[in-house]
């Protein structure tokens, strides 16, 4: 595994500073922090995991970096040009039943508003990255958990952004479709993207990033190199992400 | 606008392509269909009672289609978080909204097309002449449909997709109505009562205004001039609750 | 298979009984002479664009109602109210008037009738057969001695009404130099029959059958004078009809 560390002279891709949200539910409005005082750096280039029990707010600091959410307080700050240098694939991503898979790229691409014939050149490539050349002409309806997890990455990717968001890309997949994202992500790296991915599977955690951060109950508890944690528990991240979350 | 159109496309292919609406479409057609026995009971009346019942199926399951529709569409999105992936993309919310209703309109536009070229071939089959005005009138139907649409869409942006079509209907009749609700101001009990009835008039769309049922069945010509300046008034209508939805929708969070 | 059986026994049974209780009760329910009618003024108050439709169902209904009980009782005690609901919702509906008409002298309500021919002259006065018909019943069921000169009246309005078939004047004329009343009475009906009416037709045809003379030679110099009281096409259907048992 070529684990990078030294991140040192690489301008950041991603800022979070300070990042708080409360939100507001139930008849009585009654108000619960979901983060409290968020921070992380993520570097260009980085494969970056964002890992934490349940409910840590992982997800919620994601949706916020993409403005799905707005913060309470704190500041992000995105080296790209919008959010058309971004891309993002959600948690159990669901698409439209009655497009197929092919039509819902297409789609995803023109609301990047990319030309017509690179539209296709791309679909295409994207298609067959994932290994869904077969199914492009089938609806979504029809597509298992695992086609649905690939064609999510693939939406992402389409406007060939510079940062990748991916909410549990692992998730629900067979040790096969694991493999296949794996090797997807490896490739992003090899381009030299940054992928920031939440995943509770830390074996593949392990083997893919560079940089990790982990939280817990809404504020970032560990933030560093994958190599310094793992040396800090004799190569069982497992271990060192228990100890540090049970703190 | 390319953003709103990929948009209003792509609803378009995923709504023209869901089988409940061929469905209610079918039960149209059926009903369609079932208005030619109506109106060979008719002592001789068939014509006016195939284009009076045929306008009615046709309006009333547009209704149907309509409300059922856009209550879904913009809360399906955010139910089943395909929202996240338009959202993290450069699109905003208020394209996203005239997106779907643009969209909406185009599959409306095919189902009203659709049940108004059947029944106008049905009816010019019964009376034995074609009938100008019944393309019209299912064209005004549209009309009424795209503001209860509108009023739909803005409703599911606050509400659950079942209450959104409660309320759509619920205003649709309410449109029906809204001459009434005038009279009522007149009764005079109590200057809240007139108020109030004022604002139920003000903010119901009048939507029996652009209605030219009557005069196809042969209650004289409309007022054609009336009937355009309230086709232009649910124009106007429609903008502005749209631009409702957009703003509600913008403050929404995922 | 056994429960397959009972499945379908009991599905076979449920019908049995749903097909029974219609059939039985239905028929014992018969068709009231007096059943309910909303005032006009409750479906007026409501939606203008479904008054018609509304009209139109109770159409249906009304000449249900008439057709039911033509063949038994002869009670039509609330045909009045349904007329008068129709026109009200559908003042342009001038079938409902022309078939009331004649629906409520079966009725023995002259009087009504000759109302709603009169609000139906007033709502579409450009229609030639109100006036018409309103002359035929002036002449045919009004008592008095003014009552020739009222059928004249109205005669002479229909003769008024742009686009009246040119034989309306010359009947007004036949009408006053003709002396015998079976002959004015015939020459009435056939006036009815030409306005083009579906119901007017078989009322008019069963009533010159009644006045023309049984015999094939006589009945055909009567039906001769009554060729100018319509359209040679009109007259050849009436031959047909009234020489229908005649070889």
């Amino acid at each position: 595994m070529t684990n990078v560390t030294d991140h040192g002279d690489r301008p950041v891709a991603l800022k979070v500073a300070g990042l708080r949200k409360t939100v507001h539910s139930g008849f009585r409005r009654r108000s619960r922090e979901i983060l409290r005082g968020v921070d992380l750096e993520v570097r260009e280039g980085d494969v970056f995991g964002l890992l934490g029990p349940n409910g840590a707010g992982k997800t919620t600091t994601v949706k916020v970096v993409l403005g799905l959410m707005r913060p309470t307080a704190g500041t992000v700050e995105l080296n790209v040009e919008g959010l058309g240098e971004v891309g993002y694939m959600p948690e159990n991503p669901y698409f439209y039943d009655y497009l197929t898979g092919r039509e819902f790229l297409l789609f995803c691409a023109r609301l990047f508003a990319i030309e017509a014939h690179e539209r296709r050149r791309r679909v295409d490539g994207l298609l067959s990255d994932v290994g869904l050349e077969a199914a492009g002409g089938t609806q979504l309806r029809k597509y298992s958990k695992g086609m649905l997890q690939r064609i999510g990455i693939a939406q992402a990717l389409v406007n060939d952004p510079k940062l990748v968001l991916l909410d549990e890309p692992m998730t629900g997949l067979d040790p096969l479709g694991r493999v296949e994202v794996k090797h997807i992500i490896e490739a992003l790296r090899r381009r030299g993207k940054t992928v920031l991915f939440n995943s509770h599977i830390l074996a593949d955690v392990a083997e893919l990033c560079s940089r990790i951060a982990i939280m817990d109950r809404g504020q970032v508890v560990w933030q560093g190199a994958v190599q310094d944690a793992l040396a800090d528990a004799d190569g069982d991240l497992e271990a060192f992400f228990v100890r540090t979350v049970g703190k | 606008m390319r953003r709103v159109l990929a948009i209003a496309g792509n609803t378009f292919r995923e709504t023209i392509r869901d089988r409940v609406l061929a469905v209610i479409v079918l039960f149209a057609l059926s009903m369609i269909v079932a208005s030619l026995w109506l109106a060979s009971i008719s002592l001789g009346q068939q014509g006016r009672m195939m284009k009076d019942f045929g306008l009615v199926a046709v309006s009333l399951f547009g209704l149907i289609v309509a409300v059922f529709v856009a209550a879904s569409l913009v809360h399906k999105e955010v139910e089943k978080r395909t929202v996240f992936v338009l959202f993290s993309k450069p699109v905003g919310r208020t394209q996203f909204i005239w997106g779907k209703f643009l969209g909406l309109a185009a599959t409306m536009l095919a189902v009203m097309a659709g049940m108004g070229l059947f029944l106008f071939v049905v009816d010019w089959f019964v009376a034995g002449h074609p009938s100008g005005w019944l393309p019209v009138a299912v064209g005004l139907i549209y009309l009424q449909l795209l503001t209860i649409m509108a009023v739909t869409i803005l409703f599911s942006t606050v509400a659950s997709a079942i209450l959104a079509s409660v309320l759509g209907i619920c205003v649709f009749v309410a449109g029906q109505l809204s001459h009434n609700v005038l009279s009522l101001t007149g009764l005079g009990h109590g200057a809240v009562l007139r108020g109030l009835s004022w604002v139920v008039f003000v903010l119901v769309p009048n939507l029996s205004a652009v209605d030219i049922k009557a005069s196809v069945v042969g209650e004289g010509a409309p007022d054609w001039s009336q009937v355009g300046l309230w086709g232009g008034y649910l124009a106007a209508y429609i903008v502005a609750v749209l631009v409702l939805a957009s703003v509600i929708f913008r403050r929404k969070e995922f | 298979m056994r429960r397959r059986a009972s499945v379908v026994l009991l599905l076979l049974l449920c019908a049995a009984v749903i097909v029974a209780f219609q059939v039985t009760r239905s028929a014992k329910a018969g068709s009231p002479a007096r059943v309910f009618v909303p005032a006009p003024k409750f479906f007026l108050d409501l939606s203008p664009s479904y008054r018609t439709s509304v009209a139109d169902v109770y159409w249906l209904y009304a000449i249900q109602y008439y057709g039911q009980h033509v063949r038994g009782d002869q009670r039509f005690d609330s045909l009045p109210a349904m007329l008068d609901l129709i026109t009200q919702l559908s003042p342009g509906f001038k079938q409902a008037y022309l078939f009331g008409a004649f629906a409520l002298i079966d009725a023995r309500r002259p009087d009504l009738s000759y109302a709603l021919l009169e609000r139906g002259f007033h709502n579409n006065p450009q229609d030639w057969r109100f006036p018409a018909y309103l002359g035929f019943f002036a002449y045919t069921y009004a008592r008095g001695n003014h009552k020739d000169l009222v059928a004249a009246q109205w005669y002479a309005k229909a003769a008024a009404v742009p686009g009246r078939p040119a034989y309306v004047p010359r009947l007004a004329a036949t009408l006053i130099a003709k002396g015998g009343q079976r002959a004015k009475a015939m020459i009435l009906w056939a006036q009815i029959y030409a306005t083009g009416d579906t119901y007017s037709e078989q009322k008019a045809v069963s009533a010159l059958d009644q006045l023309l003379p049984a015999g094939k030679q006589a009945r055909m110099q009567a039906v001769a004078s009554l060729q100018g009281t319509m359209s040679p096409a009109q007259f050849n259907d009436l031959i047909a009809a009234l020489f229908q048992g005649y070889r």
